[in-house]
């Protein structure tokens, strides 16, 4: 277990980013390529009986329309607003556009349920969790707090959008585009078109923003790639926002009515625990996982959730960065803020008070971990010691009402097994050939770290790989388990690497660094190769993530869990009169283990808490029934957080290794910081109105 | 590709003269930044554009006689930052500053600002179906058709100067601004020449919500008139928004006073964000004018502004917020008083 912190470097892209020449998938430009535009349907559902490409081929530099039965996604059956009824491919995006729009269907009707509270909309149970006697607990209550809490629905809204480049050269096919799960897209692009392994390649050397939108196979990879195939030119498709608001998953509405219990001693006892949400049948996203993350946060020892969908006329949500505890933490977090002031307790006492040791879920020891540390740290950075409890009583002299408020966040440490090769060479350079995908969160920077840390090496020639399947399998890169998969594999190359060198150089290496000793010894490179497992894997994992299988566990690993922890503290200011909210001042502080990439990591936690403050304050896709179409399905009008939105914020880790996750101690921290903010933000507006509001967004007229 | 021809008119004479020449097909352009936007909706389609952004002296600011006169081209950015405007027209530079984004500004022209269309969902969403996917009825985009806002999502939408045809809320800054300060645009058309009061610029949607502005057929707005007055000085324009940038009004108040130390001797007072038309009350000039100012007064004449508005299914709190901005506007004017 190394105990050295890691030092700060540069993010190692962020030139290439700054200069623009970092490449993205709808970067990519080919001799002959052809562009392409979706054609969305009109109607929720029902059936299109008669689809007219006429004018679509008639219009001038369109070379090819597929429509419904040209290809198996385009389907005659509309489930969902927007669901694409054909593709028109022309010489130019605007004719393409032309061409889209010159498509007319007829349709077929038929009546659909646009939101869980349509009338005819039906909830369907699913499987349940209990642990301890929460009956008795409750029984036996001095103090019971309860409420219904509710997130909406909400679109992730990365940069860049879904953009794919498909080209056939001599029967192979490569797809340039933006995605979490490279593996997964070239196994369905194998099945599809019938491909061997050698006549696929799929590359996503920049991602530019995933959080979780990304990470499934696409429909229009398949549909461009067709196109492609079929007019024997390469093929761009870059789907605009609109229609991305309706195709692209989303972050279901969900609806949670949580009680807690409390002894006489306030000591916090049981939580019963339910949630809804809106999904399809067999949705990828389960109503099971919401109770999973909170019931690790705090020392309660009786739990019992249940969970159930309600199923809707729309396409599949997903995961959304923060995924369930983002939701269920609003939930908890609301109601354990509440049941401090019925306890006449200070919140951060509280929690203090409540430190978990085991996991309630897999029945087994927590890994030890520092949530405390951060409530401590935050607690005094944020100076939490000037708040005076009782909620309206702190104002500014122009009569602006002050609130504070804190919460915490608990995530998953999962973690893939995964494999690298690390060539240090005579002439200089370094290369080391990762897995995974960069998305902006620094994982090149991070691998580049630990390489640079443990090796004497030239750190500027350093050139680090992934994002390309020709490389190797590449790790899904979900459930913030991307860096603290790689970094201890990368770690391990290193180790390997000195190893495999000690041997060549023998007892009296020569002097300089390893490139000038390599040079010495007259050996024009050297080589290792190494893969890595998670807690408890096998060889079996290697195997599943050399072919595309499920390589990733956790966070319950054999004979401990192990779990990412944050806390965030907030200052609201509300207008005396307008009501106006702000957030002058924000302090979030997380213990994701060891911090491998501190310039990264910090930047990771600033956009955190500015993602808390938009989900809490902004975000939310509207809905009108009578279309089932989102409304607001532009960045203009779905309104997310902009700079004069944020104020000051401080972050800071722990930056104490996990003992027992892996060799360097790391943990996931991407999904984790969104954590916290926003129900630190309804505790804060609590705090500054007495108004307990228990609906995201929160917006001024709700606070009027 | 769908054919459109670009020409520069090299005058505000010749650029009228090239849209008669066009027989109903063509636009003014300037800065382009709404245009552009609802031609990429679908919602345009012009086969001609002309460019009046090159017109020679069209982008003026004059400051140095009796009035004010701001260019039609004149940028958002550089009437702005005028210092004789935001110095002592603080509500005209406020309005300007609180609109749209720095680039947006830098691009924008003052006599196009004037025109800018709704931002109502409904009306924008539902031409196109390949940017947006839409196709949702509106009687302003398509008379007729029907109004999807009216027991619809219409949390944004106006609650003062609707219809049963149109509650889609006016979305300028800068023209409440102007309807507070009592300004007269100028107009070049095939006819002449011709002013008209800013208050008689603008129409209620009624039952033909397609039509805006009292602009005749290839009139282009040549220059923005402000009379000087000592009111300038104690303005502002407060806006309260769904987020402290990029955003439009969920409710703003333009307010210029004339105090006699703490008593109202005149108050202009004009809504943005929640009416189908920047919007002048008289009811809450009113019950400020000779009386001292006070919270609870300021506050009176806020309600008295909105005693006619009418809410719909989600914007009903508009009433209550519209009142505070007024409030807390009048509180900002008074302060700056000299």
């Amino acid at each position: 277990m190394p105990t050295q912190a890691f030092s700060e470097i540069a993010r190692v892209d962020a030139r290439d980013k700054v200069l623009g020449r970092a490449q993205y998938g709808a970067d990519v430009k080919k001799p002959g390529m052809l562009y392409a535009m979706l054609v969305p349907a009109t109607i929720a559902k029902g059936k299109v009986s008669a689809l007219d490409v006429a004018p679509a081929m008639e219009t001038p530099g369109v070379v090819q329309v597929l429509g419904i039965g040209d290809f198996p996604a385009l389907r005659a059956e509309i489930s969902y607003r927007g669901q694409p009824t054909a593709l028109v491919v022309a010489e130019t995006v605007e004719a393409a556009i032309e061409g889209a729009e010159a498509v007319t269907a007829v349709y077929e009707t038929a009546p659909y349920i646009p939101l869980m509270t349509s009338p005819g909309a039906q909830r369907v149970d699913a499987e349940g969790f209990n642990a301890g006697d929460v009956d008795r607990a409750f029984q036996n209550a001095a103090t019971i707090v309860e409420g219904i809490f509710e997130t909406p629905t909400q679109h992730h809204n990365a940069m860049e959008l879904f953009g794919t480049v498909a080209e056939w050269t001599d029967g192979r096919l490569t797809v340039y585009e933006g995605c979490q799960n490279l593996d997964a897209v070239k196994a369905a692009l194998m099945k599809a078109f019938e491909l061997s392994l050698d006549q696929i390649a799929v590359k996503s050397e920049q991602v530019g923003g995933g959080f979780g939108q990304k990470s499934p196979p696409k429909m229009q990879t398949f549909l461009v790639a067709h196109a492609a195939r079929l007019i024997r030119r390469p093929v761009k498709l870059v789907t605009p926002r609109g229609q991305l608001f309706h195709i692209a998953n989303y972050r279901p509405r969900s609806v949670h009515t949580i009680r807690l219990a409390a002894s006489a001693e306030g000591r916090l006892q049981a939580i019963i625990y339910d949630v809804v949400q809106e999904n399809i049948p067999d949705g990828g996203f389960r109503s099971t996982g919401y109770h999973e993350d909170i019931a690790r946060l705090y020392a309660i020892e009786n739990f019992r959730a249940t969970a159930g969908d309600i199923h809707i006329d729309r396409q599949m949500p997903r995961h959304t960065r923060g995924t369930h505890p983002f939701p269920a933490g609003f939930a908890l977090e609301s109601v354990i803020d509440e049941m401090a002031y019925k306890l006449g307790k200070d919140p951060v006492e509280l929690r203090l008070e409540h430190e978990a040791k085991n996991d309630i879920i897999a029945g087994q020891p927590l890994s030890p971990h520092f949530l405390n540390d951060c409530l401590r740290e935050g607690a005094s950075r944020f100076g939490w010691s000037r708040r005076l409890p009782e909620p309206g009583s702190m104002r500014l002299a122009d009569g602006t009402l002050v609130g504070l408020g804190v919460a915490c966040g608990i995530f998953g440490a999962s973690m893939s097994a995964s494999e690298a090769t690390l060539r240090v060479r005579a002439d200089g350079t370094t290369r080391m050939i990762s897995s995974g995908h960069e998305m902006g969160q620094g994982i090149l920077t991070a691998i580049a770290n630990v390489i640079i840390q443990g090796l004497d090496i030239n750190p500027d020639r350093l050139e680090v790989l992934l994002g390309d399947t020709t490389l190797g399998p590449q790790l899904a890169t979900v459930g913030e388990r991307g860096t603290a998969s790689c970094v201890p594999t990368a770690a391990k190359a290193v180790e390997a690497l000195r190893a495999r060198f000690a041997e060549l150089a023998g007892a009296n290496p020569p002097a300089g660094n390893l490139h000038q000793q390599l040079a010495r010894l007259k050996r024009p490179y050297i080589e290792v190769k190494v893969s890595e497992l998670a807690p408890g894997q096998d060889a079996s994992a290697i195997e599943a993530y050399r072919t595309g299988g499920r390589a990733g566990t956790g966070p319950d690993y054999p004979g401990f869990t192990s779990m990412s922890y944050i806390a965030q503290f907030v200052e609201i200011h509300i207008d005396a009169t307008t009501r106006r909210i702000r957030m002058p001042r924000a302090v979030s502080i997380a213990d994701v283990g060891r911090v491998v990439s501190p310039r990264t990591a910090k930047s990771q936690m600033y956009g955190g808490v500015v993602w808390g403050f938009s989900t809490a304050l902004r975000e939310e896709s509207e809905v009108d029934p009578r279309f089932a179409g989102y409304l607001n399905d532009d960045l203009a009008d779905y309104v997310m957080a902009v700079n004069a939105d944020i104020g000051e914020v401080d972050v800071g880790l722990i930056d104490k290794p996990d003992p027992r996750i892996n060799s360097v101690g790391v943990k996931g921290m991407g999904e984790l910081v969104m954590l916290g903010t926003a129900p630190a933000i309804a505790n804060a507006i609590y705090h500054a109105t007495g108004k307990r509001l228990r609906k995201l967004p929160i917006r001024i007229n709700d606070v009027l | 590709m769908r054919a459109l021809s670009y020409t520069v008119a090299p005058s505000a004479e010749a650029a009228v003269a090239r849209f008669a020449a066009a027989q109903g097909s063509a636009r003014y352009i300037a800065g382009g930044t709404n245009l552009y936007d609802l031609m990429k909706l679908g919602i345009e389609h012009p086969a001609h554009l002309i460019d009046v952004s090159r017109i020679d002296g069209m982008d003026a600011i004059e400051t140095d006689g009796d009035i004010l006169r701001f260019g039609g081209r004149a940028l958002m950015t550089d009437v702005a930052y005028t210092p004789v405007v935001r110095d002592q027209y603080p509500v005209l530079s406020e309005s300007l500053l609180k609109a749209a984004s720095q680039q947006l500004r830098n691009m924008a022209t003052v006599g196009g600002n004037l025109l800018q269309r709704t931002r109502c969902m409904y009306f924008r969403n539902g031409a196109g179906s390949t940017s947006m996917v839409g196709v949702y009825p509106c009687n302003k985009r398509e008379p007729g058709s029907g109004c999807s806002a009216i027991g619809g999502l219409d949390r944004t939408h106006a609650v003062l100067g609707t219809s049963e045809a149109c509650t889609a809320v006016a979305p300028g800054d800068w023209p409440v601004a102007l309807m507070a300060m009592d300004a007269t645009i100028e107009m070049l058309g095939p006819e002449g020449p011709r002013n008209l009061p800013i208050a008689e610029f603008y129409r209620l949607p009624g039952d033909t919500p397609h039509r805006e502005f009292n602009l005749h057929p290839g009139e282009l707005v040549t220059a923005i008139t402000v009379r000087k007055t000592p009111a300038g000085r104690a303005s502002t324009y407060h806006k309260i928004r769904d987020r402290e940038s990029y955003a439009f009004a969920l409710a703003s108040a333009a307010v210029a006073l004339e105090m006699d130390g703490a008593t109202v001797r005149t108050a202009r007072i004009a809504l943005g964000g929640v009416a189908t038309t920047p919007w002048r009350s008289r009811a809450a000039e009113a019950i400020v004018t000779g009386s001292p100012l006070t919270p609870e007064l300021a506050l009176r004449a806020g309600r008295a502004a909105f005693a006619d508005a009418r809410g719909g299914q989600h914007n009903a709190f508009k009433i209550e917020l519209g009142a505070r901005v007024i409030a807390d506007a009048l509180i900002i004017a008074a302060e700056r008083r000299a």
